[in-house]
């Protein structure tokens, strides 16, 4: 005897059932909405301002016309400082996690640790770095804003070294060892080879991460209208600049702060997609 | 016959005095290498504990940076809203509150619509589509803060200022008591504006980690429960969030502390006004903004270790926020079995 | 405890054991704990110079954690520990102050799944050759070609030497691996089932190649295909439950067992 179905119950679950349904198409398109409002706006209004000048001149005072030339080296130096101090760093110790530590009482506590400062307000960061940097040296400087990002750096490399180290089989270090390779070597030539792609992966994350980052530059290396290059003084960077031009009443102003939004976000996309295809690579070889 | 180049029999007895001269030279070469080996651990083990006094030095410093202000003000600091450079009197009460309320707002809105996307996701999306989406929430997520600041501030605060704010003070706003949350001229800067930017900025993050998590649901769990009739609904609503709860909070509080911690899509809208208002039109100021806005003009020792003492303050409440996450998420794992 | 002593045989112990055969390695007394579980209890046997010796027996009777001890691998994990007296030539090899990387450059080891370096063919085993001797780049040349015939892999690899090693087949990774093992020139090689994730052909090839390299190399293989045993040993242990049940000559052990569980096993009747 067939089972009788409520008609009524099951007309309600139906109806529950197209309500979530539609939620669900609702919010995912909410979602993409927003992602497509600010990507369109970033782009008319940063593309207006894109020129040759804005690569080729400094900064200019207000009302008058420029470029982002020192911000854009600026930001480039102390990216490329922050990532030499960061990333060895946080290799040693992600090799430390995955290999000699592994099983200890330390890694586990260091893994803690690590995924919080993974997450910690980068504003905090940079108000340690100048306690113990700025307000030693009784200046601000280009490298505070380096090491600032260097502690950005540090977390990211470390998860992404750990994770990727972890995911070399056993059986390949066995190999090694069996030919009377010590555990250092054998780290080095052979775990770090078969970890490469991403670890790579890793860095250039993290290095997508520190470019859009304002908050811990603004104590630590400040800004500077001059072009300078010199790491013990106050040095520029895109962020900054972005920040103080937008929040500035000039339109010229504004209209750089614009164009240095889309620099920003076109390097930090150009280094998730190559991330990305970094990591498929790996999947496929 | 194959020739595998095997030795003859004087190759072999030659070949064994060789062996036992390669024996003493390979000891050699492996004493030498166990200084370098044993330098080499030493080092990685340095680097672990580097994380440690990271962590350590950023307390330490915070500490040592707010002494000054939290001596003078005792714990009266906490809930004091007076913030005057000029008269040296300052309270934290008014950041603490625009950080909680924006961040609470954000994830009022951020955690429904991050749960949808995810069932729409996992259950209803079209497999040729599920990538793309993914991708694209992946680069909203990509985006620096900077960049919902100056979008905030100049495209989304005026529009709110046309749109929603004045719809609200019309329609809400007349309700008693709870009007009074609603009221006010529409600034379009403000607490709710900031709270809908920080919105928008953790979706992504709430998004992808409660995907991943609904993902690690074992199939067979749903499709017993889609064996027995069950709606799509049903099944995300009996089986996939009660298995994957304990990820989803942890997923949740995740993003929370992101939230809390957030300074540029914040400080460009939330109006910066050291009070507490009643509406939350209104502006407001938050830990992150009140820092990134006046710590370098700050003058004197006391109103530059007041803020320290923010910094603090944010510190603790993001650190307890994102250890219960961890620990939410480890406990997610192991059930899981990952 | 002198020598004599640790050569008197406590299981069955073929006549021919004094006969112009030397013992490479000895055990005796063999003891192996994961944790607090006892492994392995008791294990006393040899492993004759340049004889192939095959340790049999059904799943988790001990014969891969006995294999691993005879070149400390299990050294690298830990909660393991081994008990007793294993002697390579005349050295204890599970005393404390035993260098385990030298010990390893004597005791190679093939292992069930091929693992090849991720390098080049070429690579794979000059980086063997160069951790130990400091040669220019025509005697690395030489050597790499040497081990490579001694693999029977040369014909297959020459042309495409630069080639990274996990673009060759199963067989072909298999016996790279065994051309790396022999670059570092040891004495005793260990194979730990290697034919088990390999087609019969390339299976065939390898067994072809054991019976070779025993000309040179004292050799101990798991395996758990009885018949593979029995084609490639000359001396057969069958293992059970973490025991030494029957040691002897491979003929001996197959045709007429001693032990009544070694003739249930070989006929298939557990395992």
């Amino acid at each position: 005897m067939a089972v009788e179905v409520s008609s009524a119950l099951y007309n309600t679950r139906r109806r529950r059932n197209m309500v979530a349904v539609g939620l669900a198409f609702g919010a995912t398109g909410f979602g993409l909405l927003w992602l497509v409002f600010i990507l369109a706006e970033l782009l008319w209004k940063g593309f207006s301002g894109l020129s040759l000048e804005v690569f080729t001149q400094m900064t200019p005072p207000p009302g008058g016309s420029g470029g982002l030339l020192n911000p854009i080296a600026g930001s480039i130096l102390m990216t490329v400082l922050a990532v030499m101090i960061g990333t060895p760093l946080g290799i040693l110790a992600g090799t430390y996690m995955a290999e000699y530590g592994r099983y200890d009482r330390l890694t586990t506590v260091v893994r803690f640790i690590n995924d919080i400062l993974l997450s910690a307000p980068s504003i905090v960061i940079g108000l340690f770095i100048y306690e113990i940097m700025v307000a030693q040296m009784g200046h601000f400087s280009g490298w505070a804003g380096a090491i600032s990002l260097a502690v950005i750096v540090i977390p990211v490399v470390v998860r992404t070294t750990e994770d990727m180290l972890t995911l070399v089989p056993d059986t390949l270090r066995e190999a090694a060892a069996s030919i009377g390779l010590p555990r250092s070597l054998m780290i080095q030539k052979v775990a770090y080879k078969a970890a490469r792609a991403g670890m790579v992966t890793g860095v250039l994350l993290a290095v997508a991460r520190i470019s859009g980052e304002t908050a811990p530059l603004l104590f630590t290396a400040l800004n500077n209208q001059f072009w300078s290059l010199d790491m013990n003084a106050p040095v520029s960077s895109l962020p900054v600049v972005i920040f103080q031009f937008a929040l500035s009443p000039y339109h010229d102003w504004q209209q750089l702060a614009w164009t240095g939004a889309l620099i920003i976000t076109m390097a930090v996309l150009a280094l998730s997609i190559i991330a990305r295809v970094l990591a498929s690579k790996r999947k496929t070889s | 016959m194959q020739d595998t180049g095997r030795n003859s029999v004087v190759d072999v007895a030659f070949e064994g005095a060789l062996l036992d001269a390669a024996l003493i030279d390979r000891g050699r070469v492996l004493e030498r290498l166990r200084l370098r080996d044993a330098a080499f651990r030493h080092l990685t083990r340095i680097a672990a504990f580097a994380v440690l006094i990271i962590l350590g030095g950023i307390i330490i410093s915070l500490i040592h940076g707010s002494w000054l202000a939290l001596s003078t003000y005792g714990i009266g600091f906490l809930y004091t809203e007076v913030w005057n450079p000029v008269t040296e009197k300052f309270g934290a009460i008014a950041p603490i509150y625009g950080t909680i309320v924006t961040s609470f707002t954000a994830m009022l809105i951020a955690v429904p619509v991050g749960l949808f996307i995810s069932l729409f996701l996992t259950e209803l999306c079209p497999m040729w589509l599920r990538r793309p989406i993914g991708i694209a929430i992946e680069l909203l997520a990509g985006i620096p803060s900077i960049i919902y600041g100056i979008w905030g501030l100049f495209v989304f605060a005026p529009f709110l200022q046309q749109t929603l704010q004045p719809f609200l003070i019309d329609t809400l706003g007349e309700i008693p008591i709870i009007g009074n949350l609603f009221a006010g001229p529409p600034y379009g800067i403000g607490i709710l504006t900031a709270g809908l930017i920080l919105a928008i900025m953790v979706l992504p993050f709430i998004t992808s980690i409660s995907r991943d998590v609904f993902e690690a649901v074992p199939p067979v769990l749903k499709e017993a429960a889609y064996g027995v009739g069950c709606t799509t609904w049903e099944v995300v609503r009996y089986v996939v969030l009660p298995y994957a709860r304990v990820g989803v909070i942890g997923g949740v509080m995740l993003g929370l502390g992101r939230a809390l911690g957030e300074t540029m899509a914040v400080t460009f809208v939330i109006g910066n006004a050291h009070r507490i208002s009643s509406s939350i039109l209104a502006p407001g100021t938050t830990i992150s903004a009140t820092i990134a806005n006046e710590f370098t003009e700050a003058v004197g020792d006391l109103y530059t270790s007041s803020l320290i003492a923010l910094g603090l303050i944010l510190f603790v409440i993001t650190f307890i926020v994102l250890a219960i996450a961890r620990l939410m998420l480890l406990r997610m794992n192991a059930r899981v079995g990952g | 405890m002198s020598l004599a002593t640790f050569t008197t045989p406590t299981v069955n112990r073929p006549q021919s054991s004094a006969e112009g055969l030397s013992e490479k390695i000895t055990v005796r007394d063999l003891d192996f704990f994961y944790g607090d579980h006892r492994a392995l209890k008791s294990i006393s046997m040899p492993f004759y110079q340049s004889k192939v010796t095959a340790l049999i027996g059904p799943s988790g009777c001990g014969k891969s954690t006995f294999l691993r001890i005879l070149n400390r691998m299990y050294d690298l994990y830990p909660n393991q520990r081994a008990a007793g007296h294993v002697r390579l030539d005349n050295e204890d090899i599970l005393a404390p102050s035993q260098d385990l990387n030298l010990l390893r450059a004597k005791v190679g080891m093939v292992f069930q799944k091929p693992t090849p370096f991720p390098m080049t063919i070429y690579e794979n085993i000059a980086f063997g050759i160069r951790l130990y001797e400091k040669l220019p780049k025509s005697e690395i040349d030489d050597r790499v070609k040497h081990c490579l015939q001694r693999a029977a892999l040369w014909e297959e690899v020459k042309d495409k030497m630069n080639a990274n090693g996990l673009s060759l087949s199963g067989g072909q990774q298999q016996r790279l691996c065994i051309a790396r093992t022999v670059a570092v020139r040891p004495e005793v090689i260990l194979f730990d089932e290697p034919c088990s994730a390999l087609d019969p052909i390339s299976t065939a090839k390898i067994e072809e190649l054991i019976d070779e390299l025993k000309e040179d190399y004292t050799i101990a293989i798991v395996t758990h295909n009885m018949q593979q045993a029995a084609r490639v040993s000359d001396f057969t242990a069958f293992m059970y439950l973490g025991e030494l049940v029957e040691y002897g000559e491979t003929t001996q052990i197959f045709t007429s067992p001693s032990d009544r569980r070694t003739q249930d096993y070989i006929t298939g009747r557990f395992g």
